[in-house]
């Protein structure tokens, strides 16, 4: 009796093994999860399904909690084998070595947008497939806007001050300003000319903030925004911009606030709420400047446990219909040529810019600009809507500071 | 004697986990210091140029000043409050223990949850108290809490204190327990007013309370982070950034690790200055008693 | 300080009646002012909890209001994602493994830094202080090339052990000042009854610590439950994961959605608030032991 206890527990034991000779595929992503799912919980249960030999284990780890917990693990050689890994990651981590070369020679590598492939070659490797170019401009309230009479969103500075003035009129908040991030989309969109002057030299200190003519220029554009009752600057400048604010443009009490098109989930989910997503208004366009933010992308650390199948997730999101699913829940464009449009109807005006050539990649995702220098605009700008009539170059000049630290 | 000194045997087990994950780290983080260390890779020696840096400029001796003031203001309003509350508590038993639980609940909330909530309420858009203020009047009083450079770090303050004041608390009732109750009748029968008990019989014998309690905050409060950097980030442009949220900033944000190394030793060392300076006084305080 | 004594002998009827209504009414109006000034302190908490059991759009319109219904919705959304039951029992699990640890060594430690003030116990204690000092991110990669050396990484057992090296030095510091204001005297007569070291420690010392150890047990608890770096560092196992790393997965990395995050953050810290309301009784019943010599 023991013994056919004991042969039948063997055996099933074996079986239990022989099935769960899989591999498990290790997966470490700041998307996934209940907040920012993104699609990957549907694309996993695809991905199990084309491949059943390979299960995916994703861990949810926020970018910022990343830098804590994945640099002990890639040094310990005990890293996950795919990770998401944005460009200052792929700067520290692949020039610490510690990524695989995905190879110039993949399929999806000439596919790719040129300016997007440009950043994120280094010294002839790839070592990251991206993901996605997400959006950053206006969200604008087209109710509060026709209850002025306008019925597009503004995209140039004249219509921008014309929809502020009307608006003050009325009683209505025209505009969130906050210091730490919507200033900065304004202040970069009319700083930066798409057509001009490449944001990497002033990155590298070739080119000093505070003799410029279009960064000055910018901050006078911000003080005639002040002009046109837009907002209240010392009221702005330290509101938060990633809670506060979208939760004042949801309640319907602003009619524009500039943030990134990751919002666009969370604005959908309320009822009522008829928005539009349209580029920044810029003294170098007509149909408005759009910013791209260079997204996240998969890499393959260097000591990854499961190569193979590292790869086969990389090349699952290569296909573009896997692709588009993901970017379809991001409200993101692809970074690859040829794909189709994903982007709802209500980032029209974003997407006809992008279309006419009116876009700059976010330089702080390029690394054109130096990670440092994020903070201290985040910090200067906030500054500067605190004293609004200080000269530029009290502003100005802390930049060039913090570029020549960095060097 | 000898009987005395294997006392000694009993710190061998706290002694063997303490070196090996504090002072070990130590070590490694003095180390990294005197390198331009990214957090991986490699680490080249740059010698003293880092401690030089913070030394030299404003930007770290304004956030050393600052994060020493906002330490005196939160552990000041901890051990007023907290007194308060245990003193009151001691002697209202049929509320006490509904009362220690809903003082000690601010503090098991996790620090987003708490940030949120209060950045929330802090807005000056239609953030609560705004709003509150608003309905009951007192309209004019209204303030822009965080985004105001003069008023932030008080805001943050406060909202420390309120999600601590539960912690001090508790360590005064400890301390109000361990007090005899033959004392408090003495004081009693002495016809001595609640105060009157309060200060000259309670506060004295509080004395080891008061060294634990203050002591510890201080030392929680010189290290804070999580509050401060949830609530402003450290803004408006630097009114609040705390010496922690700069290593932060530095450590992760910049990836200057060798140099985040270096501010961690330079407020390591404030932290146990103060911790010493702190022991001696208030020690020899409750050893005059 | 003598002053008209409270029991002298009862004037007329209405006097001693309107001392008493006195009395009684200033009790009434102290009892009423601290539970209002403690209910103020629970405001921003009920806030949260009223947020948690709104939809979406209500937080739009009226983020501080009360709820129209309490919409349960986003409970059971938090709730079928959390894994909650086991994530509950995983963190129950090690807190109160953290505990037992810390309370044991740190008291021991105590001891004898305590009684005996020379130079060897001031180096000791500076180099506690060393720990309590130390920033939490400097330990972190020390941490994991130790543990991944001893084969620690992913075992309760070393998420345990380092919850504990992380809160000793808090215990120790506690247990030191509250030991050396145990009067010597009884462990005098203990040492006249021939007890060594170890015994006196466990009979006489240790139970009058009673009220400290509840006290350090409640912080050290609050602290384990809630970090979530350490497990997020050292455990990978699915089945392992703590409470926190389940409301984790709802914060988002730009701003927070309440409908998602509060409930599971009720969640998370329910089982610590019933914990403690349990363990009260515990502290009443230590506190008024170690008071009665």
């Amino acid at each position: 009796m023991i013994r056919t206890f004991g042969i039948a527990a063997t055996l099933t034991a074996g079986l239990i093994g022989a099935a769960q000779a899989q591999t498990v595929l290790d997966v470490v992503a700041w998307k996934g999860n209940e907040a920012e799912p993104a699609g990957l919980p549907g694309l996993i249960e695809k991905f199990e399904a084309a491949h059943p030999d390979i299960e995916v284990e994703l861990t949810y780890v926020a970018r910022k909690d990343v830098d804590k917990v994945i640099p002990p693990r890639l040094q310990g050689g005990n890293p996950p084998d795919v990770t998401m890994v944005d460009s200052a990651l792929v700067d520290l981590w692949g020039g610490a070595g510690f990524l695989t070369d995905l190879g110039t020679d993949s399929p999806w590598y000439d596919r790719m947008v040129p300016a997007v492939r440009e950043v994120m070659t280094s010294d002839g490797q790839i070592l990251v497939y991206p993901l996605e170019v997400i959006g950053m401009g206006n969200f604008v309230n087209m109710d509060l806007l026709a209850n002025v009479g306008i019925e597009t969103a503004p995209v140039t500075l004249e219509a921008l001050k014309a929809a502020c003035q009307a608006l003050a009129e009325e009683g209505i908040a025209p505009m969130i300003f906050a210091g730490g991030f919507p200033a900065m989309l304004f202040v970069g969109a009319n700083g930066i000319d798409p057509k001009g002057i490449s944001p990497a030299e002033y990155g590298t200190g070739a080119r000093m903030f505070v003799e410029d003519a279009n960064f000055n220029a910018s901050l006078d554009a911000v003080r005639d925004l002040v002009a046109a009752e837009c907002f209240d600057p010392a009221l702005q400048a330290g509101l938060d911009p990633w809670a506060t604010a979208p939760q004042e443009f949801r309640a319907g009490n602003v009619a524009i606030l500039p943030q990134g098109a990751w919002n666009i989930g969370t604005f959908s989910d309320v009822e009522g709420l008829n928005y539009q997503f349209a580029p920044m208004p810029s003294a170098f366009s007509d149909h408005g400047l759009a910013l791209d933010l260079v997204g996240p992308g998969w890499a393959i650390p260097r000591d990854a446990e499961h190569p193979e199948a590292a790869r086969a997730w990389i090349d699952f999101f290569a296909e573009e219909e896997n692709l588009r699913v993901f970017l379809e829940a991001e409200g993101a464009y692809s970074p690859y040529v040829g794909g189709r449009d994903t982007m709802p109807d209500l980032a029209a005006p974003y997407t006809a810019a992008r279309a006419a050539g009116s876009l700059i990649l976010w330089p702080f995702s390029t690394l054109a600009f130096p990670k440092p220098l994020q903070s201290e605009w985040e910090d200067s700008i906030t500054g500067f809507l605190l004293n609004i009539d200080k000269p530029n170059e009290d502003t100005l000049q802390r930049w060039d500071d913090v570029v020549e630290d960095n060097l | 004697m000898r009987a005395r000194h294997s006392l000694y045997l009993f710190t061998i087990p706290a002694l063997l986990v303490i070196g090996l994950f504090f002072v070990h780290p130590i070590i490694l983080t003095f180390d990294m210091s005197l390198t331009n260390f990214k957090g991986i890779g490699e680490a080249k020696e740059v010698g003293w140029r880092n401690y030089e840096r913070i030394f030299s400029r404003d930007r770290y001796i304004r956030e050393i000043w600052l994060t020493l003031w906002y330490t005196v203001i939160v552990v000041s309003a901890l051990t007023v409050t907290g007194l308060f509350f245990a003193a009151m508590l001691h002697r209202l038993p049929l509320i006490r223990n509904f009362s220690r639980a809903a003082l000690y609940t601010p503090a098991m909330m996790s620090f987003v949850v708490v940030g949120y909530v209060w950045q929330f309420l802090y807005s000056p858009l239609n953030g609560g108290i705004n709003v509150a203020l608003r309905d009951l009047g007192l309209g004019g009083w209204e303030q822009n809490w965080l985004g105001d450079p003069a008023l932030a770090l008080y805001s943050v303050a406060f909202t420390q204190v309120w999600m601590f004041t539960g912690f001090t608390c508790a360590i005064f009732l400890a301390g109000f327990a361990g007090i005899p109750e033959e004392i408090n009748e003495a004081g009693r029968l002495e016809g001595a007013s609640s105060w009157q008990r309060f200060r000259y019989l309670e506060l004295p014998l509080l004395g080891p309370s008061i060294t634990v309690s203050v002591m510890l905050t201080t030392i929680g409060t010189l290290k804070t982070f999580e509050l401060p950097f949830i609530l402003t980030k450290g803004g408006p442009d630097g009114a609040t950034r705390l010496l922690s949220i700069d290593i932060i900033d530095n450590l992760f944000g910049q990836y200057k690790f060798g140099f985040a190394s270096a501010l961690s030793i330079v407020m390591l060392v404030i932290v146990l200055a103060v911790a010493f300076l702190q022991n001696k006084i208030l020690r020899d305080r409750e050893h005059a008693q | 300080m003598s002053m008209t004594d409270v029991h002298s002998a009862p004037r007329a009827n209405h006097g001693a009646d309107w001392d008493q209504i006195r009395r009684r009414a200033k009790s009434i109006l102290v009892h009423g002012i601290v539970l209002a000034l403690v209910g103020l302190m629970l405001l921003p908490l009920v806030y949260m909890v009223m947020m948690s059991l709104k939809t979406s759009t209500e937080i739009a319109q009226d983020p501080l209001g009360l709820p129209d219904s309490l919409y349960w919705g986003n409970y059971m959304a938090a709730l079928s994602s959390m894994g909650y039951l086991r994530s509950v029992l995983n963190s129950l699990g090690i807190t109160l493994s953290v505990i037992v640890v810390v309370v044991f060594a740190g008291a021991m430690a105590a001891y004898p830094l305590a009684r005996l003030e020379n130079r060897i116990s001031r180096v000791i204690v500076m180099v506690m202080a060393l720990g309590l000092a130390t920033p939490n991110f400097v330990t972190i990669t020390p941490i994991y090339v130790i543990f991944r050396d001893l084969g620690l990484l992913d075992s309760y057992l070393g998420i345990v052990l380092a919850f504990a090296a992380l809160k000793l030095p808090l215990a120790v510091f506690f247990y030191t000042s509250f030991i050396a204001a145990i009067p010597i005297e009884l462990e005098e007569a203990a040492r006249l009854d021939n007890c060594n070291n170890w015994q006196i420690f466990w009979h006489v010392i240790r139970p009058l610590l009673a009220p400290v150890t509840a006290t350090l047990s409640l912080f050290v608890m609050i602290m384990v439950w809630n970090d979530f770096i350490y497990p997020l560092l050292l455990l990978t196992d699915k089945d392992k994961l703590t409470v926190m790393i389940a409301v984790y997965k709802f914060v988002g990395n730009t701003g927070i959605d309440p409908t998602k995050l509060f409930p599971a953050a009720v969640l998370g810290s329910l089982p610590l608030l019933i914990m403690f309301a349990l363990f009260q009784r515990k502290i009443m019943a230590g506190a008024t032991a170690g008071a009665v010599k």
